[in-house]
């Protein structure tokens, strides 16, 4: 499998008045051809930071990418000139957001949204591009797409919307689709719909997808491989299977365990005690030592460093090969 | 739509009913009258009454109003109280179209510079650039038409001698477009400023307003530049609140100019409001009075229309 993207060291961070806030601070992730990694954490955990740096869109000031290198083909995003960039967003990296209902532009047909990035990277002339518009409709799953393509978005509910959002994205053949929790806003049975067709149209197209979400469930559903953040920084990284299995991680297990299960007979779920710091106190040592049960000394003076395990990696004392041994 | 349209236009019939009403009584309440302005004081009382009666003054204000109104339902807004014999319309006509002119070269004037900057403040907010055009803007606001126009003719033309101090064209010359534009640019620019300055900061609000929404980051997402994001998707936007703004000006055309009309001598409708005002020239005032009011309710229609055509979300 050959590496699509690869973020090496990523910081970007955000500058208030005299503060500098570290949301993304050091993340290595690679995304393969085909491959569909989800990126978990709590809200905060600079997930939706890390999907706009990718897309180079973090707003500036006060966001910026400090350090470190997003590598897609090889080529690093993060020196590309603005021009540059435009030429690959939305046409080799596009990106769905969480909210649909707002999304889209009230006063554009949903045709001349779809119409305009078709022309725009793929120079089609604008018969062709509403032929293809009308397609890219049909396939994400509108049987009227003909009348469909000259109507306005507000007459469409939140599923058609990320739907529609989906066939702009989809449109170019991207070869990453960055989905910022496309799910989040929609109703238990639309998530599943838009799931799946996410799912055939990654197959279909051998688009790789970076999904971001704190739904695990999701995870579950349509990820190979699962990246977990908290603070800024990745915390474990695994295959779906390995880290269901077994998580490794105390945040990870924590996580996991805040999933409601069918079975059990508990009364009260159980969360993670405490809450996310504030990036402007992140503690010293381990970020996530002050909520972890079995944090030590050690965990609260000295920043473990994300090590390979295996086929995995993980950011935590209890598997440092060193402390095994004592 | 259409029947929208009809709708609206029947009911601003009683709402024009009441506006006449009203200021027939205001009008009348005030002290003094045309006659008092006309009369040679020597005059003695018959022929005060000789006056009155001729022009239906001596009459019950009602009986007054209820003569006015019909007559203006069958399009006659009777004569000058003060010019006498000639026709009200006849003095409108007149002058409506220098205040036309004069409101919508300034009006354009003010939309060309203020939609821009007012856009570039919104896409840099908070930098040099946002601040200068802030606080050219609230000084725009803050100085007083009078003022300025005095101003600038004190400079401009008593001292420098670049423009003429008044008037729309040179007295007995000949026509000629240089002159008249020559004429028109110190009143439209003092009028444009201000609503420049207003209308700079509705579109900054505006934009800014509009340049944060989800969809704005969507088009960035395509992999648009800026301008393009900003004009395609932000503008369209972001002129939904302005057309309001435009739809409450319209009925300042007639009344709006009138103290710069007065000072650069512009021969239109605003400083004829005030003549007639003061010279209690009923038939003029109430002509006027119907005309603005109409105004007002046709500036508030086309603002309504205009939102349909720029925001689809609206029906009627």
């Amino acid at each position: 499998m050959t590496a699509l993207l690869e973020l090496k060291n990523l910081k970007t961070h955000f500058q208030r008045r005299k503060t500098t806030i570290p949301a993304v601070d050091g993340v290595d992730l690679v995304i393969n051809k085909g491959e569909t990694v989800a990126l978990v954490g709590e809200s905060g955990s600079g997930k939706s930071i890390t999907s706009l740096s990718i897309m180079r869109l973090i707003p500036s000031p006060p966001g910026k990418i400090v350090d470190g290198e997003i590598l897609f083909n090889g080529n690093d995003l993060v020196k590309l000139s603005d021009n540059e960039m435009c030429k690959i967003r939305g046409n080799d990296i596009s990106m769905i957001f969480q909210e649909p209902m707002t999304s889209l532009n009230p006063v554009l047909t949903i045709g001349e949204q779809i119409i305009e990035v078709l022309m725009y990277h793929q120079k089609m002339s604008k018969n062709a591009a509403r032929q293809k518009a009308v397609e890219m409709l049909e396939l994400v799953g509108f049987s009227r797409a003909k009348a469909l393509i000259d109507d306005y978005p507000h007459r469409l509910s939140g599923g058609m919307r990320q739907r529609v959002m989906i066939a702009i994205a989809m449109s170019c053949n991207p070869k990453l689709l960055i989905a910022d929790e496309p799910t989040t806003a929609l109703d238990v049975t639309i998530q599943a719909q838009i799931l799946d067709l996410m799912k055939e149209l990654s197959k279909k197209y051998d688009t790789s997808i970076l999904l971001i979400t704190h739904d695990l469930g999701v995870v579950s559903e349509i990820a190979d491989r699962v990246v977990v953040m908290y603070c800024g920084q990745v915390v474990e990284e695994a295959s779906v299977d390995d880290l269901f299995e077994e998580p490794l991680h105390p945040y990870t297990n924590g996580l996991m365990g805040s999933i409601p299960s069918l079975d059990g007979d508990v009364d009260r779920l159980y969360s993670i005690a405490g809450t996310v710091p504030p990036p402007e106190h992140f503690p010293v040592g381990c970020r996530f030592a002050p909520r972890c049960p079995h944090a030590f000394d050690r965990c609260r003076n000295e920043a473990p460093a994300l090590q390979r395990k295996g086929s995995r990696s993980v950011r935590c004392f209890l598997h440092d090969d060193k402390e095994a041994t004592v | 739509m259409v029947s929208y349209i009809i709708r609206r236009t029947l009911m601003a019939i009683p709402l024009l009913l009441g506006i006449t009403i009203l200021s027939f009584a205001i009008i009348k309440a005030a002290p003094g009258g045309p006659v008092s302005m006309l009369m040679d004081p020597s005059m003695k009382p018959s022929d005060r009454e000789k006056f009155e009666e001729k022009y239906g003054l001596n009459e019950p204000v009602h009986i007054q109003y209820f003569k006015w109104l019909g007559n203006m339902a069958q399009g006659d807004f009777g004569n000058s109280l003060i010019k006498r014999g000639v026709p009200v319309s006849e003095l409108i006509m007149n002058r409506l179209p220098n205040t036309l002119l004069l409101m919508l070269v300034s009006t354009i004037l003010a939309a060309i510079v203020a939609i821009p900057f007012g856009i570039y403040s919104a896409m840099r907010p908070y930098t040099k650039i946002d601040y200068t055009v802030t606080v050219g803007s609230f000084l725009g606001v803050a100085t007083p038409n009078f003022w300025f126009g005095l101003m600038l003719i004190m400079v401009l033309s008593v001292n420098l001698g670049w423009f003429p101090t008044g008037g729309v064209s040179t007295l007995n010359a000949p026509f000629s477009l240089w002159d008249r534009i020559h004429h028109l640019i110190l009143p439209a620019f003092v009028l444009a400023t201000a609503d420049m300055a207003a209308l700079t900061r509705y579109t900054r609000s505006s934009m800014l307003d509009v340049l944060k929404q989800d969809y704005i980051r969507t088009a960035m997402s395509k992999g648009f530049m800026e301008k393009k994001v900003v004009l395609k998707h932000g503008l369209r936007n972001g002129m939904i609140p302005i057309i309001t703004l435009f739809g409450l000006m319209l009925p300042s055309f007639i009344g709006g100019a009138a103290i710069t009309e007065k000072i650069f001598a512009w021969p239109g409708i605003g400083s004829l409001f005030i003549d007639s005002a003061f010279q209690r020239d009923y038939p003029v005032i109430m002509a006027l009075t119907v005309v603005s009011a109409i105004l007002v309710v046709v500036g508030n229609l086309l603002a309504d229309i205009m939102y349909a055509i720029f925001d689809p979300r609206i029906e009627y």
